[in-house]
């Protein structure tokens, strides 16, 4: 595929790469051998219907689950082969869905996404949390306890912890990684659109790789540069996102009719998709 | 830490040193007026005892030194005067500095006393302990009377109860031995809490079934001999086929009166059931193996002789 | 004093609460150095204090009775709140949940199992050992107990090379109970003097403070509890999950491994010594939670020196209460440790 190509002349420092790994559990695969090359600096949207892999696809970027075969890289070694410590100043992650014991509040939250960076504290630690928690609109919340929150300002706070973890650029200018799992999930409009902004700033501006999984396809076309499509543990389609979501592709593989629309003003027009059920044959 | 207690010693050497003036004076076991008042003010000097066995109360009472007495155990129940006594708590767990409060000179007690930690800081306080082995016989009973004679000073005076009691132990075995005939057959049981056990050997039942000319019916019949107490079968009572039960008043309490008592499983079987012959006595009485011990056996053989007669 | 009010709780700042911990622990041993059921007024306690820093020839009775029984009584309960408490707050971190105390993991079964097995069986291969409450025998049988069966709870929540604390719960749940019917067993078949020893045992004590004993308790406590302090960083990390935890670059398998260690080397040594003592686990971090947030920073010195003055008030009472004789431990820490929690219950919660 073109977009690969592309790729192929990028610098290893910023890329993160899955090539042909997979992950089994007994009675069926989760995902097949599967190879995708995320590149700092750009967002990647994981793109799929429920069930189709792309939780399963982050599990292996974050090192929760081990591939049977073939293998992850950040920046050219194995994830295996970096240090904890290490990784963690260079990746950070958020969970769908992250269970916090006792009454934590919100900034000694945001606080412990700086636990990597215990042993070599930058010289304004409460700063950069301060910042975090600005960043995602959380500050004014930073003395309540999280488990009171709501659901979408849980997902800032964590958001707001993930980038406190990876606040500054590393000493030997190693890419930085954000992987976030449906983060816009519990998210009313206006932060949706406010945190994918966020992470794009954060992509162009500071050249960190932003994996996400999405599920709204008009977010992944309007904030995403790149989308890897998954359906039934396969990679069905990898590359620039306007490239990669026509409506036909839309159509095989989410079964739903996507009707362009052009979104007036805005600095590019950026297409858009209406959708609708298709109409049952008979 | 042993206790260098110089002071202490002193006090002691003063104490025994003025023992014999005092005798001298009073003359020993009499009860004129002037030997009363001097034998008062003599008290003041005189060892202060604490007793952590039911027996050995029972003895210091004997031997009229009750005022000596400054506390004793939760199993201390006779006379109803040590029931007033401070009581330094179960034998088994005891408190040091509860003990030490009382300041006493002496401790006295059995073996069985403890915690061995307790009792050891308080022999490292100075106090003398003295622990009676308890081996179920007559002689148990003359340690504890000559130990408690010792620890309250009044030695003379312990050997004139221990030769009464000599006396008595004789006249009993002696009522024993001369009913001759089939022996009755008893067990005894111990239903204080929970399940009900029944004496084997090396236990103080065990040593009064036979002192009382009884026979052991779990030990002759038994298959096998056992020592201590043992969890009680129906079947291995039905087996003995006891003439009498002998057990404590408090076990009867525990089950809720005699009726209940004869409600476990597998006495009404056993020929003891026909003629209820069932000997409830005070535990302490019983099997304390303390100066009444030749009432108890006399009481213990005059019961068994009646369940068989 | 500086609360800070906010919505839904208020919080008092570390430095505070923790200054409040040694204080609270000072005042706890003076009193608990004052009373006893052995009257000894302030100004004898003042001269044995001299003695012990100059040196006097002629020992008085009281300069013995607070040396020799007092004193080692006292550093005891010191070890054993603090064990506990610290313990507790491991615990608590280390499942996540505010209802995890240190019997959890089995340590205070396996001693109980192994002190049950000394004192009932331990009379037909050791018949001349003392089994009472302090002696050798039942200490090192019942400290050896504790890490078994702490061993086996581990061992039993290892799955692919992980320890899985959900299974870790499951595993000491069952292995409790196990050792819960084994103590029966040998309730049943336990004489009289058995039975109450063991009742006393299980009631837990500080009557068996001797200075051996005493000395090494406080060593292997002093040392875990300083080591558990290095866990606390970690331990608000896994707060946000064991995988969160791990992302966050937390060597979260060790962690667990240390804890679990600590946990069973503390208590184990200082249960095995006085027998059971409960609630201070469970209770004092809590404690420390309610006034001062769930920061393991503070959580865990503050549930330490809690631990220790609670169980220095409860022993307090203890041996005096009824003296000359003596209330079990046991009985005391909830009656004094259960109001105190209530008293910061409904002055640090404006909402429950």
């Amino acid at each position: 595929m073109n977009a690969r190509n592309q790729t192929d002349f990028l610098p290893l420092a910023g890329m993160l790469e899955v090539a042909g790994a997979g992950v089994q559990v007994p009675g069926r695969s989760l995902l097949q051998a599967a190879s995708v090359q995320f590149i700092a600096g750009q967002v990647t949207a994981v793109l799929g219907p429920n069930g189709a892999g792309k939780s399963t696809l982050m599990s292996l970027l974050t090192g929760q689950r081990q591939s049977s075969h073939g293998h992850v890289r950040l920046a050219g070694k194995a994830l295996s082969a970096h240090a904890p410590d290490e990784l963690a100043r260079l990746r950070a992650c958020v969970a769908q869905e992250t269970q916090v014991a006792f009454e934590f509040t919100v900034r000694e939250v945001v606080e412990l996404g700086r636990y990597p960076h215990r042993r070599k504290p930058s010289l304004n630690e409460a700063d950069v949390v301060q910042q975090a928690m600005q960043a995602t609109a959380v500050e004014h919340l930073q003395h309540r306890v999280l488990n009171t929150l709501s659901g979408g300002e849980k997902a800032r706070v964590h958001l707001a912890r993930a980038l406190a973890q990876v606040w500054a650029p590393s000493q030997d200018q190693a890419a930085r990684w954000l992987l976030l799992d449906e983060p816009t999930a519990a998210l009313d409009l206006q932060h949706q659109h406010r945190m994918l902004q966020l992470v794009r700033a954060w992509a162009s501006a500071q050249g960190v790789g932003v994996v996400a999984v999405l599920h709204d396809l008009n977010l992944a076309l309007r904030y995403s540069d790149r989308c890897v499509v998954l359906r039934d543990g396969q990679v069905v389609g990898s590359g620039a996102t306007a490239d990669v979501l026509t409506p036909a592709c839309i159509q095989e593989v989410w079964g739903v009719v996507a009707h362009p629309v052009l979104a007036q003003g805005g600095a590019v027009g950026t297409r858009q998709y209406l959708f609708e059920a298709p109409v049952q044959a008979a | 830490m042993k206790a260098d207690l110089s002071l202490l010693r002193r006090r002691d050497a003063l104490r025994y040193f003025s023992l014999p003036v005092v005798s001298a004076v009073s003359g020993v076991g009499s009860l004129s007026a002037t030997a009363a008042q001097a034998q008062v003010q003599a008290l003041a000097k005189m060892p202060r005892i604490v007793s952590v066995s039911g027996a050995t109360t029972e003895i210091v009472y004997a031997l009229g030194a009750e005022k000596q007495l400054v506390g004793t155990d939760t199993t201390s129940l006779y006379p109803a005067a040590a029931l007033q006594t401070p009581k330094v708590g179960y034998m088994r767990q005891l408190s040091a500095e509860g003990l030490l409060s009382l300041k006493p000179d002496a401790v006295i007690g059995t073996t069985e006393a403890g915690p061995h930690v307790v009792m050891d800081q308080i022999r490292n306080a100075g106090v003398k302990v003295e622990l009676v082995e308890a081996d179920h016989s007559w002689a148990e009973v003359q340690r504890k009377v000559a130990a408690v004679g010792r620890a309250t000073a009044r030695v003379a005076q312990a050997a004139a109860l221990q030769a009464k009691l000599d006396a008595q132990w004789a006249e009993v075995l002696a009522t024993v031995a001369r009913r001759g005939g089939r022996k009755p057959r008893a067990i005894f049981v111990l239903s204080h809490s929970g399940s009900p056990q029944v004496a084997g050997e090396k236990t103080a039942a065990h040593a009064m079934l036979n002192y009382a000319g009884l026979d052991n019916a779990l030990i002759s019949t038994g298959s096998a001999n056992f020592a201590g107490y043992r969890a009680m079968t129906p079947e291995a009572v039905v087996t003995a086929a006891p003439d009498v039960i002998v057990t404590t008043t408090q076990g009867v309490e525990a089950v809720g009166g005699v009726e209940k008592f004869w409600q476990r499983p597998g006495l009404e079987l056993t020929p003891a059931y026909k003629r209820r012959a069932l000997v409830a006595l005070d535990a302490l009485y019983l099997i304390g193996f303390g100066p009444r011990l030749p009432q108890a056996v006399a009481e213990l053989h005059q019961a068994g002789m009646k369940a068989i007669a | 004093m500086k609360i800070v009010q906010h919505g839904d709780h208020r919080r008092l700042p570390a430095a505070l609460v923790l200054g409040a911990g040694v204080l609270l622990l000072a005042l706890s041993f003076v009193a608990g150095s004052a009373r006893g059921a052995y009257a000894i007024s302030p100004l004898q306690l003042w001269n044995v204090l001299l003695d012990m820093l100059g040196g006097s020839a002629q020992p008085t009775p009281e300069h013995l009775v607070f040396m020799n029984i007092r004193l080692p009584r006292l550093l005891l309960g010191v070890a054993a709140g603090a064990a506990l408490g610290m313990s507790g707050a491991l615990m608590q971190g280390l499942f996540r949940n505010p209802l995890a105390d240190p019997g959890l993991i089995g340590v205070s079964s396996g001693a109980a199992l192994a002190a049950g097995m000394t004192i009932v069986l331990g009379s037909l291969w050791f018949p001349d050992m003392p089994r009472t409450l302090g002696s050798w025998t039942l200490v090192a049988a019942a400290f050896a107990g504790s890490l078994l069966v702490t061993m086996l709870v581990y061992v039993l929540s290892q799955q692919d090379g992980v320890t899985r604390v959900g299974m870790m719960l499951l595993a000491g749940v069952a292995i409790n109970a196990l050792a819960g019917a084994g103590l029966g067993y040998l309730t049943f078949l336990a004489t009289d003097e058995q039975l109450r020893n063991i009742q006393f045992w299980l009631l837990g004590s500080l009557g068996g403070a001797r200075w051996s004993a005493v000395a090494l308790v406080c060593s292997v406590v002093a040392v875990a509890v300083g080591a558990g302090l290095a866990l606390a960083k970690p331990l608000n990390a896994i707060a946000l999950g064991e995988a969160q935890a791990a992302l966050l670059g937390v060597p979260v398998e060790r962690i667990k491994r240390f804890a679990v260690l600590l946990t069973a080397l503390a208590v184990g040594a200082v249960t095995a010594t006085t027998g059971i003592i409960g609630f201070i686990g469970l209770v004092a971090p809590h404690c420390v939670r309610l006034v001062a947030g769930p920061d393991h920073r503070t959580v865990l010195p503050g549930s330490a020196l809690l631990g220790a003055a609670l169980v220095l008030a409860a022993d307090s009472v203890a041996r005096t209460m009824v003296k000359p004789a003596e209330l079990p431990l046991g009985v005391l820490t909830a009656f004094v440790g259960v109001p105190f929690f209530l008293l910061l219950l409904r002055h640090f919660r404006s909402r429950l």
